[in-house]
Parts: structure tokens; sequence; C-alpha cells
């Protein structure tokens, strides 16, 4: 079942005169209960990619529709309640707010679809106890680690079980280990609860978590590679290949 | 580009972000100005009769650079703090500090001098507005002239200067102290870490409320008669002072954050955005602030307080001139009298005139009365007190052993308790009679000339039996009182200028009620004149001061409202929960400098005039009203910078 469907993307930044055209007529499907990563080198538009995907921003032309809603043509208000119903986010920095406690920072989602408190303290037992935050409950972002803070952030990003949960670059700011935790954990979590994950990453360790991974170059997709039967190390060799024949930058004379 | 250009282009950038500091300042020269200009004003003199115009108009300048100087260096500090990535980045690229040093200056130079002349130019024109009021409030008829002095202009300039050279001297400290890397984080070095409360908060929390109130109750009990001499009066004031200035900083420091997290302790994590926004900020941000909004509060309340004292003592004036002259013209003498109604007549003014005999007695009165203070008042046994005939004022009936005393005052009241009802007793030379007393009554019947307050009312009989026994040694020279009141209030002015014509106040006791309700107005107006205005410059400075507080948490807590906006709030959500926060930021000092000056208004009042809740109500509403113009703004402020975060 397609969840995600985006066609003919057009993203154009500047005015008449100094126009930058970042995303070229893109087209991408997303089925529900993927597990999905963007890779692409810096300027190939995918954090771009993420921000019209997930309503934050606008896209020049082209339509977007998840769960059969096209997000394009919605207004602010109609958009600010498309967010809280069916998307989750997970962000490098964490975006905790500081003045709140672990618990009230992944309770947020709850509170603006107003779902009963009782409910509520069941869903946050069950997210906080399957990524081990539990016990800091009542800690404040700034008494905790990277890795904390980060599976914090994505237990705010599942817990009111939204239809699909974008991630940009979640690992970005963690050490190797928090990291590969992070990953177990979403990974895992959307096996369980056949959540559906966008990820952009650069990481190739981090793409290889994940069943299929989309290359885009100078905003057009250029290819995808499907994990598969294989295991994540060989996945991972896969991505690599492909990564290199990418390549950063062409010096063509 | 060149340092002039960027300069310039810094000096627009910050004109924008900084209105209301201009505004502020503008405000400030051109009310110093103003004032400054007044000392210098010949027409000073004509007030200078009630108190010494010039002299108060002085200090109260005086004052006010001391509120100034302190407003301008405290919110050049946080302009400085705010610009600090921007020095950085200066730094960076190779300038030297002092070079940029420079730059600031000079910037700070154009807007600061811009505004000043500005101010200026304001000033004078306005202070032929402001010479206005003050005649108007202190009734003294006189033309307000605008007179340029270039001795005021010399003055305003100088003093200005001097704040300049103390900013430029604290910019100069910073720039010299901060490194490239700790400019780059001096924004979140300012603001405390967000931590768990600890045990020692709840209690500094708990006892600030409780010394607060401790400072109320004492403040409450001041003169209910626990404090009989006056070194513990003065002690009990310190007291109060001291625990209610205490307990406001502990309050800020531990109160606001102890109260906001039993509240979030009950919701368990499950907070609405009004809450995100409003208690979790205000509860750690309070606690870093604490010290400015100590101070910020303990002002206000003075302000407050000053203003409502003063404004009581200008209100009552016609209450006071009202009991002290019971009628428009109040006579003692009856050729006097007569003289007067003569000329009204042939005036062709229709008046009534009220005549009432009045005695001197000694009444005791120890069953009822019982002292709160001991040397302040005479000894209930052996009160004076004067006696008039229920016939000739007649506003409630007596019987024959019946009597109720009338002209109630508040101070009085604070020195003695007096029962409902009782046996008292008047005395004459030679025998006393026996009386049931029926209780106290407001009106006051005849002028000050024969006592004050209290007056007797009695039956026609027992008046008589009184005026048959009287102690002459007592008696006052006449014991007639003559009350006039014109039927037609118009004609008031007119009448006045006949009474005031002939000069029968040389032949006596004699009043106008008019005259008597001016002087006042006058002793009080100068004085409330000066206190409004520095209370207000006080209001602008620290509305202004709290505003520039809000504007940098807003901006600094923009990230949040990103992530909420990212997590499905809508702008109208986070709006309404600025709006809270925003109410909490300025409403928690101004409700809490409200509280304080109410209470120090409460404890002494009646020291100052007749009427406590109006004039109080007034002066608290007014300030209120501006003081909300700041939060107006303030949200206005932030409701741009939700819209643009995202």
């Amino acid at each position: 079942m397609i969840l995600l469907e985006a066609a003919k993307l057009h993203k154009t930044y500047g005015n008449k005169f100094n126009k930058q055209e970042v995303l070229k007529g893109l087209d991408l499907k997303i089925f529900k209960g993927e597990f999905v990563s963007i890779m692409g080198a810096s300027g190939s538009g995918k954090t771009t990619l993420l921000n019209v995907l997930s309503s934050i921003d606008r896209v020049t032309n082209g339509s977007i529709k998840i769960e059969g809603n096209d997000i394009t043509g919605m207004k602010e208000k109609q958009l600010a309640e498309f967010r809280k119903q069916h998307l989750g986010f997970l962000f490098q920095d964490y975006n905790l707010l500081d003045t709140l406690t672990v618990k009230e920072n992944i309770l947020l989602p709850l509170s603006v679809s107003k779902t009963p408190k009782k409910e509520a303290d069941q869903r946050f037992e069950r997210i906080a106890a399957e990524l081990g935050i539990f016990e800091i409950k009542d800690k404040y972002p700034n008494e905790i680690s990277g890795g904390q803070k980060q599976r914090t952030s994505a237990a705010r990003a599942f817990i009111h079980e939204p239809s699909i949960i974008f991630a940009d670059e979640p690992t970005g700011a963690l050490d190797s280990k928090s990291a590969s935790d992070l990953l177990n954990k979403l990974s895992d979590l959307n096996q369980t609860r056949q959540a559906t994950i966008l990820m952009v990453t650069h990481d190739p360790v981090a793409a290889s978590y994940c069943g299929r991974v989309i290359f885009i170059k100078d905003g057009l997709i250029y290819t995808e590679l499907n994990k598969g039967d294989q295991t994540r190390q060989e996945f991972f060799k896969d991505i690599m290949k492909t990564q290199s024949v990418l390549g950063g930058v062409h010096h063509e004379r | 580009m060149s340092v002039n250009q960027l300069i310039l282009r810094n000096l627009k950038k910050n004109l924008k972000n900084y209105y209301l500091y201009v505004f502020a300042l503008m405000f400030s020269v051109a009310l110093y100005f103003a004032f400054v200009t007044l000392q210098y004003d010949p027409a000073m003199d004509e007030t200078k009769g009630s108190i010494k115009g010039a002299a108060a108009i002085k200090a109260a300048s005086v004052l006010l650079i001391g509120i100034v100087a302190i407003f301008l260096t405290y919110a050049n500090n946080l302009f400085i703090k705010r610009r600090s990535k921007e020095i950085g980045l200066f730094q960076l690229v190779g300038m030297t500090k002092n070079k940029i040093f420079r730059i600031l200056s000079i910037e700070n130079f154009l807007l600061y001098y811009g505004s000043l002349a500005a101010g200026v130019f304001l000033g004078f024109s306005v202070s032929k507005l402001i010479m206005m009021v003050l005649l108007k409030i202190t009734q003294v008829d006189g033309i307000a002239r605008l007179h340029f002095s270039g001795a005021a202009l010399v003055q305003t300039l100088l003093v200005f200067t001097a704040i300049y050279a103390l900013m430029l001297l604290t910019n100069y400290i910073f720039i010299k102290k901060q490194s490239i890397l700790s400019l780059f984080r001096v924004v979140s070095n300012t603001e405390g870490r967000v931590k768990t409360i600890s045990i020692w908060e709840m209690v500094i929390g708990i006892l600030g409320i409780g010394m607060i109130g401790t400072g109320y109750y004492v403040s409450s009990k001041l003169f209910d008669g626990d404090f009989t001499s006056v070194n513990q009066l003065f002690f009990a004031m310190v007291f109060i002072l001291a625990s209610v200035i205490i307990g406001t900083y502990l309050f800020y420091k531990g109160s606001v954050s102890f109260i906001a997290n039993i509240i979030r302790k009950k919701k368990d994590g499950y907070l609405k955005i009004n809450e995100v926004l409003s208690l979790s900020s205000i509860m750690f941000r309070m606690k870093s602030n604490a010290w400015l909004l100590t101070i910020i509060t303990t002002v206000s309340a003075l302000a407050i307080g000053l203003l409502s004292l003063t404004y009581i003592s200008y209100y009552s004036a016609e209450q006071m001139a009202k009991n002290n002259v019971p009628a428009h013209f109040t006579f003692v003498d009856s050729e006097s009298a007569a003289d007067f109604t003569e000329e009204l007549e042939s005036n062709k003014i229709v008046f009534t005139e009220k005549r009432i005999e009045v005695l001197q007695a000694v009444m005791n009165a120890e069953e009822i009365i019982g002292l709160k203070m001991e040397e302040y008042t005479q000894d209930p046994a052996a009160m004076s007190v004067t006696v008039i005939s229920e016939k000739s004022y007649g506003q409630r009936d007596v019987a024959k052993d019946e009597v109720y005393l009338t002209g109630y005052s508040d101070i009085m009241m604070k020195f003695i308790s007096m029962k409902d009802s009782g046996p008292i007793e008047i005395r004459g030379k030679e025998e006393a009679i026996p009386l049931h007393y029926l209780g106290m009554e407001k009106e006051y019947p005849v002028s000050r000339y024969f006592g004050g307050s209290p007056v007797a009312v009695v039956d026609e009989s027992v008046f008589e039996q009184v005026k048959k026994d009287l102690d002459p040694s007592i008696q006052r020279d006449s014991s007639w009182y003559i009350g006039i009141d014109l039927q037609d209030e118009r004609e008031l002015t007119k009448a006045n200028e006949l009474f005031n014509e002939h000069q029968y106040t040389e032949a006596g006791m004699n009043e106008s009620r008019l005259d008597s309700e001016n002087i006042q107005k006058r002793q009080m107006g100068l004085t409330m004149f000066i206190v409004g205005f520095l209370g207000l410059t006080f209001l602008i400075t620290s509305g202004c001061i709290l505003y520039f507080k809000q504007m940098d948490q807003t901006e600094d807590e923009q990230p949040s409202y990103t992530i909420l906006r990212k997590l499905g709030f809508t702008q109208g959500d986070l709006l309404k929960g600025i709006q809270a926060k925003q109410a909490f930021n300025f409403g928690i000092p101004l409700a809490i400098g409200l509280l304080h000056s109410y209470f120090a208004v409460k404890s002494g009042w009646f020291f100052f005039g007749t009427e406590l809740w109006s004039p109080m109500i007034i002066v608290m509403t007014l300030y209120t009203a501006l003081y909300s113009i700041f939060t107006v703004l303030s949200v206005a402020h932030s409701k741009k910078v939700i819209r643009e975060s995202l």
C-alpha cells in the first residue's frame, strides 16, 4: 500500500533574476511500513526534499499525497492539523524543549491532539520502556546524554503513532555507540509497530539499517538500492559502492 | 564595504529593532529637559508660594537622572550582549578590539544624540503643556508661555553626555573582557541552566511567601494599638520593609518556580500548550532575573504607593474642605455674616442661611471609648466635646435621654476604639447629665472653629440644660455658627470674589470652602505633579526593560517555536501560549507591586486624606493600563517571531 506519493516535485529558491532549482521534477513512492533512507551529497537537495515532504516547506510545483491527502494545496491551519495527526519528526540536534522534562517533551504531540491523560500515560510507559528512557523521565534535557536526548526525541516522534516519521540526520551528532543503539531501536520500532520511517543521512552505516536507500543527485533520483535478503554488512558494501560511483563533485573538463 | 557604510547599515537595522529604546530615550530627555526648563522658568515663582517650587522640581530632576541613568546603562548592556555574535565576527575577520569599540561608539553616538536632539525638541514643545498641567492642578492662575532656556539646554546636554560616557565605559569593559569564543557563547551563559528543583529551592520558595505574608500582616497591625511607642513603630516599619523586600527577592528566586513546579507535578508530564510556554519558561527565567524583578517590583510599589497617597490627599481636598467648612461660606461673627448676605442680595445671588448655636462641654465617655495608643488622644473620661441641639441640626431624631456623635474621622478611629452604644455623661460646670449614646455619624455640622470632631447632638431640652450650666472658661468667643449655601453653584466664583473683597477672614474664623479647597490643592498639587511625572518615567523605563527582556527571550526561544510548530501546533495555539506567558511575565511583577503598595497605603493612608478606595483604585487602574501597553507590544513582537519560526 502506497503511503506517500510525490510526483514531479519542483522547488526553486531565489527571485526571477537569480533562480536556483533544487528539486527538478522528482518522483517518489513510499510504502506503508517501510524504512527508507535518502542519501546524496551536500547540495543534492535531500534536506529540501525532506522539508517539502514533511510540509515544513512548500513545493514550487508538483503534488505530494500522504495517505491519499494532497498536502500541497492545504492552508496553514490544515497543515498544522495534518502534521499533528500524521507526521512525526526526528532531528539531528534533537530539538527538545530545554524547559520541559523528558516526559513532558515526549507527551507534547499527545497534548496537541488532546488525547485523554490516562491513555497518554499508557502510551508513554510503553514507548519509554521500548527506548529505555523510563528511568530518566523527570530529568531535563541538560541533564542527560546525547544518545538519551535522541531517544527522547524518537519517543516523541513515535508516541502519537503517526503515519510517517521524518528523520533528518538523526545520528549526526551522536557517537558511534549511541548511533548504532538508536538505529537498532528505530529498526525495531519499524518492525514491531509497522511504523513508516523516512530518513535523510549521508552516513552509509546509518543507511544500511534501512530496507531501501534512495540516492539523489542534483534534484533528481539517481538510483535506489533494496536490501532484500542481504545482511546489513552486504547491504552496507552495496551502498558504499553506489556512493563512490555517485561521487561528490565531478571534475569534467 | 567601508566602516562608515557598516555603521550606517547597523544603525538602520538597530533603529527598527530598538524603536522602543529610542522612544524611551527621547521620552526621558524630553521630560528632563521640560523639568529643567520649568526650573528656569519665571512662571515657577507663582507656584513657589505654595512649596518651594523650583527646589522641589530640582530634587525631582536629580531623581529623574538616577532612574534614566540606570535604565540606559541596563538597556545598553542588554543590547551589546545581543550583538556579541557580530562583535565576535568582526574580531574573527581581524578587526582590533579598539576598532570595534570605535565602530560601536560611533553607532551609539548617532543613535543616542539623534534621540537626544529629538527629545530636546519634543521637551521644548511639551514644556508649555507640562507647565499648563502644573498650573491647572495647583489651581494657580498663570499663563504658560514658551521660554527657551539656554541654561536648561546646556544642563540637559551635560547630564546626558555624562550618561553616554558611562555607557561607553561599560561597553569598553565588556569588549575588553571578551575573547572571540566567549563572545559567541554569551547568550547561552546569561540564562541559567535548567535543572531539577532542589529541596533548598523549595525552602527558599516557602520562605519568600512567608516573609511577604509576615510583612503584610505586621503592616495591617501597624496602627492597631500593638505598637504603643514611636520607637516600636519605627522598628515595626523597618521590619516590614526588610521582610517584604527580601521576601520579594526570595519569591522570584524560589517561590515562582516552586509554585509552578507543584502545578507541573500535578499534571504529571501532560502539559497543554499554554503551560508549555508559560509555566515552564517562567519557572526558570524568573529565577535568573530575580534581582532585576525585585528592583522593578519594589520601585513600582513605591511609585504606586506614593502616587496613591498624594492623590488621596489631593482627592480628599474637597471632602476635607467640606468637613472643615460645612457650607459654601461659614461665619462665626454675625456682623460679617449680615454684611455678606446683604452683598449677595444686592448681586442677586440666591442663598440659604443656617444658624446653629454651639456650646462647649466636657464628656465622660469612659464606658464606650477605649484607647489604643496612650499618648495620642485625650483622656476618655474628660474629653472636650461640642454640643448642638437636635432642633437646629435635625439629621436624626434623639429622645430626651439620648445622644449621638457626629464627625467620624478615620484617623481618630485608628487611635481609639468605640463601642456601638452605651452610657456617657455630658458635664457642664456643676452637674453631669447621663445620656444613652446611639452611635457615630459621618457629617460635620459646624466649622472647625468649634473644635472639630466629635460633635454631640442632643435633645433640645438637654441642650437648654447644658446651656444653663456652662463652664465659661472653655467657651469660644462666638457660640453661633452661620452657614451660607448658594442655591446655584455656578455663582460660587462670583460670591467668592465678594467674600474675598471684603476680607471677612480678617474678622475671625470666617471661611470660604472654595478657598480652603484651593489652598489644600495647591499644597498637594506640586507634590502630585512631581510624583506623577517621576512615576510615569519609572513606569516607562521599567516597562521598556521588561519589554527588552521579553524580546530577548522570545528570540532565544525561537527554536522551541519551530519545534512546536513542526509538531502540529498552529500559530494561534502558540500565540495563546505566548499571551499566557507574557501575562505572567508582566503580570507577576505588577501584581506583587500592586499588592505591596496596597498594604503600604492601607497601613497609613488616613494621615493623608479622607478617602481611600476611589483615589487608590484610580491610580492603580491607570498604572496597570499604561503598563499593559508594554505587554501588548511584547505580544505583538512574539507574534512576529512565531510567524517567522517555520
